[in-house]
């Protein structure tokens, strides 16, 4: 289906860090024109003369239908459909700006997975407060952006409640190499696309600490438990758990060393700090920080997740890696399904 | 509907429905055989547990003459019955209006108060000279009335209020001639048409009957075109979203979106249309009664086992003109104010719209909202997509409720009580708290002061960020004068006092009762910060 309905339209990216780079890559490989904003000048000029983008994306090169542009007001002003993929933290104010020009029969899909510090909102909720859209949508799943670029065979999920984002998005990114799956629940997708990253820091510690497959399974099925326990409280289908956003997802960012998060839990299993680790990487490990989001909303909502608290104590409260799992395997039995307590 | 008005309605809700349904027949959906004996099925079933009456006789003569049709009519002659049928039934919809009486609905209003004040016939009011008592004091109106009554000549309205009583029809219908606003259409149950006191006026203040006993697809089809055509052709239209009056006592949330996705089928259609003023703005009320009428039945319908509660109750209060007089004798002797409060306009997506009438975005900027209903660059409904607008219109309208929740001292005291009892009976669920009332004998007077001075704390709070609204009367009385007022309000009209003060204690003397006003505040989160506080108390 196309979403062009004058020649001049373009498909609109913004975010020219290496997800939103691979998915202009991806949408300009279909044959659609794509209008990616990225931040800095050089870059776009990067990208418009030489078709790399170094910074993010090393030795790739970029398909020719991508124009990088500085100016945000172009997006909405030439584009039908729009992926948003910043970071978590400025979604809300570049959302708000791109929000001054957008039109109600636009489509508007969050790229980005995180959760908003403070209120936990998700990322399609900021799009829905900071514009006039409701045709709006998210799209998550095991899409590590490197794999991607490779040409290799993906998956992922497009969530929205209106069928009109699912078939325009389908029509849009579907190719050979990429199947699209559409879902109703953007609820679960988002939600368990964000929190996943807490799960992919677990494994890379426990991976660090040089701890075997039994523990690594131990805290991927628990921490997933978790997982839904949080998201069905907040209105996710269970099922979506077991989805491409979920276990999907989970079993690529944690066994992959190309995960950013992975790494990150390497690291600090192989006993480095946090902060030596930030400052040498260049992109951001969003599960860092949704860790400590995560940590909070589960006390608001009352929920027990002794595997996002740990992490959330590894990276922010300064607790070694042998404690935390000490407390993990010191927690009093229970029973596996509804967690009642084993007398 | 106007007279002139009449030929077209039946004309245009009958050809739509009509060809929706072979439309949808002819793409694979149901076949009109399987419509019409489907219809006819619940006709008949509807038929059978009616009490025998004239009207009943005649109407199951018709359906058995269908019966019979059915049997052996060829494919072309389905359409035709099904035609039939649709008329009927939008007939019976436009019910017995009075156009001279549609005119001066604005006049007629009040006297329906009055008519239940005074225990007149019907007939004495419409006689020259008739004491029609001032409501001023009784009801209060709040919220943008400005903006309604500018709204008026922008496009059409839609009101949407929150239902606890058949009084607020009559709450409704003076707020509205106090604003000088045309009379809205309405449609009301066939049960408002039998009541004794109702039934002389409903036909002729814009209502249209709706029998909610008609289960059938078919009959509600016809109610939601019929209500979106009235729309388009600008009558002004109000259906409690509700469905039915809240038998918890609570302010709804869970609503029945069907009539609201009519607002949005009428801008579309409007739009199609190269209408002047096509939009249709959705106006959430609420009312509060400081006593409910109808509060026994209701309650106790709610506190049926599930699957016993009555979904149309004939037998209430209402239909017992001494009990209404009652109320309304109590309701004036305490000079007890009902609050009319309507809530901010939105339009038919959900936005918020300015008095002018434009719609506004979360952060205030304009938007042009038929873009929400292109389709290839041409206004058109997508059934799908339309359904998730209303859903989202649904959100917006049970927000506005609850900010826009008039806080009364009856619900202050109901609230504050309860809590305590629950909170000091953790061992007993709610039915036999209910049952019982609570271990202890009475609560003091000054932990009730205590509780409710906390609760009063908490809902100016919740104010302060437009969550609730406490009635501005309250504002600056002192927790005595508050806890006084709800006193002497809950030892009036209700056959048993709900809470009722001895000596230096304070009893829950119809817990029922006191369940049903504790609810009207449920929704809030209240009880965190108010249980919290309680504990705090006896610990």
């Amino acid at each position: 289906m196309s979403v062009r309905h004058r020649g001049d339209l373009a498909i609109g990216v913004v975010g020219g860090g290496s997800w939103g780079t691979t998915l202009a890559h991806l949408l300009a490989r279909n044959g659609n024109d794509v209008l990616l904003w990225v931040r800095r000048k050089g870059q776009a000029t990067e990208i418009n003369k030489k078709h790399t983008n170094e910074r993010y994306l090393p030795g790739y090169t970029l398909d020719p239908r991508i124009r990088a542009t500085t100016r945000l007001e172009d997006i909405p002003y030439r584009c039908q459909a729009i992926l948003m993929a910043v970071p978590p933290s400025v979604l809300r104010e570049v959302a708000f700006r791109v929000g001054d020009h957008l039109r109600g029969d636009q489509i508007l899909v969050s790229a980005t997975k995180g959760l908003e510090d403070e209120t936990f909102y998700r990322m399609s909720e900021v799009l829905q407060q900071e514009t006039c859209c409701k045709k709006i949508g998210a799209l998550s799943g095991p899409n590590l952006a490197r794999e991607i670029m490779d040409g290799q065979p993906a998956a992922t999920v497009v969530a929205s409640r209106f069928d009109e984002v699912v078939e325009t998005i389908d029509g849009l990114l579907s190719s050979p190499r990429m199947r699209v799956y559409g879902n109703k629940d953007i609820v679960g997708v988002e939600l368990v696309g964000a929190l996943k990253n807490i799960l992919a820091i677990a494994t890379g510690v426990a991976t660090g600490m040089g701890l075997g497959d039994n523990a690594k399974a131990f805290l991927l099925t628990r921490g997933l438990a978790e997982i839904s326990r949080l998201g069905v409280a907040a209105g996710a289908d269970p099922l979506t758990i077991v989805g491409l956003s979920g276990v999907g997802d989970m079993i690529a960012t944690c066994s992959s060393p190309l995960s950013r998060n992975h790494q990150v839990g390497r690291r600090l299993g192989e006993g480095e700090t946090l902060p030596d680790i930030l400052d040498s990487m260049v992109m951001v490990a969003e599960g860092v920080h949704t860790a400590r989001v995560a940590h909070s909303y589960a006390a608001t909502l009352g929920i027990d997740m002794p595997i996002t608290r740990g992490v959330f104590q590894l990276l922010h409260q300064g607790r070694a890696a042998h404690e935390v799992l000490e407390d993990l395997m010191g927690r009093p039995s229970n029973y596996e399904i509804d967690g009642t307590p084993i007398p | 509907m106007r007279t002139a008005d009449k030929e077209r309605v039946l004309v245009e809700v009958t050809s739509r429905v009509l060809e929706r349904r072979v439309q949808d027949a002819r793409s694979g959906g149901m076949p009109l055989e399987n419509l019409l004996n489907d219809t006819l099925f619940h006709e008949r079933k509807r038929l059978e547990r009616e009490a025998p009456s004239g009207y009943r006789d005649a109407d199951m003569a018709v359906w058995n003459e269908v019966g019979r049709v059915l049997g052996h009519a060829p494919e072309e002659q389905l359409r035709d019955l099904l035609k039939r049928i649709i008329e009927r039934y939008v007939l019976e919809v436009m019910g017995n209006f009075n156009e001279t009486f549609y005119n001066v609905t604005s006049n007629m209003m009040p006297m329906g108060l009055g008519l239940m004040l005074n225990g007149l016939s019907p007939r004495r009011l419409l006689q020259p000279g008739s004491l029609v008592p001032s409501l001023h004091d009784s009801v209060r109106l709040s919220g943008n009335l400005e903006q309604l009554q500018k709204l008026q000549h922008r496009g059409t309205i839609l009101l949407v209020p929150t239902h606890s009583s058949h009084m607020d029809s009559i709450a409704l219908g003076w707020a509205l001639h106090e604003l000088g606003l045309p009379p809205f259409l309405y449609g009301a149950g066939f049960n408002l048409f039998m009541n004794p006191i109702m039934g002389f006026f409903m036909g002729n203040l814009g209502a249209y009957r709706v029998d909610r006993k008609k289960k059938n697809g078919l009959y509600k089809e016809v109610l939601k075109v019929y209500a979106t055509y009235a729309l388009e052709l600008g009558y002004n239209n109000l259906f409690f979203p509700g469905g039915t009056r809240s038998r918890s006592g609570a302010i709804e949330q869970n609503l029945k979106l069907g009539l609201a996705g009519t607002g949005l089928e009428a801008y579309i259609q409007n739009l199609a249309n190269g209408k002047m003023h096509p939009r249709v703005f959705i106006v959430p009320v609420t009312l509060s009664f400081p006593l409910v009428l109808e509060a026994e039945t209701l309650i106790e319908d709610h506190l049926k086992e599930a699957g016993k509660a009555r979904y149309i109750i004939t037998d209430d209060e209402f239909s017992r003109p001494r009990r209404v007089w009652q109320f309304m004798k109590d309701v004036i002797r305490l000079e007890a104010s009902i609050h009319v409060r309507f809530c901010p306009a939105l339009d038919v997506f959900g936005n918020e719209v300015d008095d002018d009438g434009h719609s506004l975005d979360k952060r205030g900027r304009r938007i042009d909202t038929t873009r929400y209903v292109l389709t290839e660059g041409v206004p058109c409904p997508d059934p799908q997509r339309d359904r998730e607008y209303t859903t989202e219109l649904g959100k917006a309208i049970s927000r506005s409720f609850r900010n826009h929740n008039v806080v009364l001292s009856t619900h202050l005291l109901a609230f504050a009580v309860f809590r305590m009892l629950r909170v000091l009976n953790p061992q007993l669920d709610l039915y036999r708290l209910l049952r019982t009332g609570g271990e202890e004998d009475g609560l003091q007077m000054t932990r009730v002061y205590g509780v409710m001075n906390s609760l009063l704390a908490i809902i100016a709070d919740e104010e302060k960020e437009g969550r609730i609204v406490l009635n501005p009367a309250l504002q600056g009385r002192s927790t005595a004068d508050v806890v006084g007022e709800a006193l002497r309000y809950f030892g009036s009209y209700h056959v048993h006092h709900v809470v009722e003060r001895r000596g230096d204690r304070v009893f829950a003397a119809d817990m029922n009762l006191l369940y049903f006003y504790h609810n009207r505040l449920n929704g809030h989160g209240l009880e965190t910060r108010l249980d919290a506080f309680i504990r705090g108390e006896s610990e």
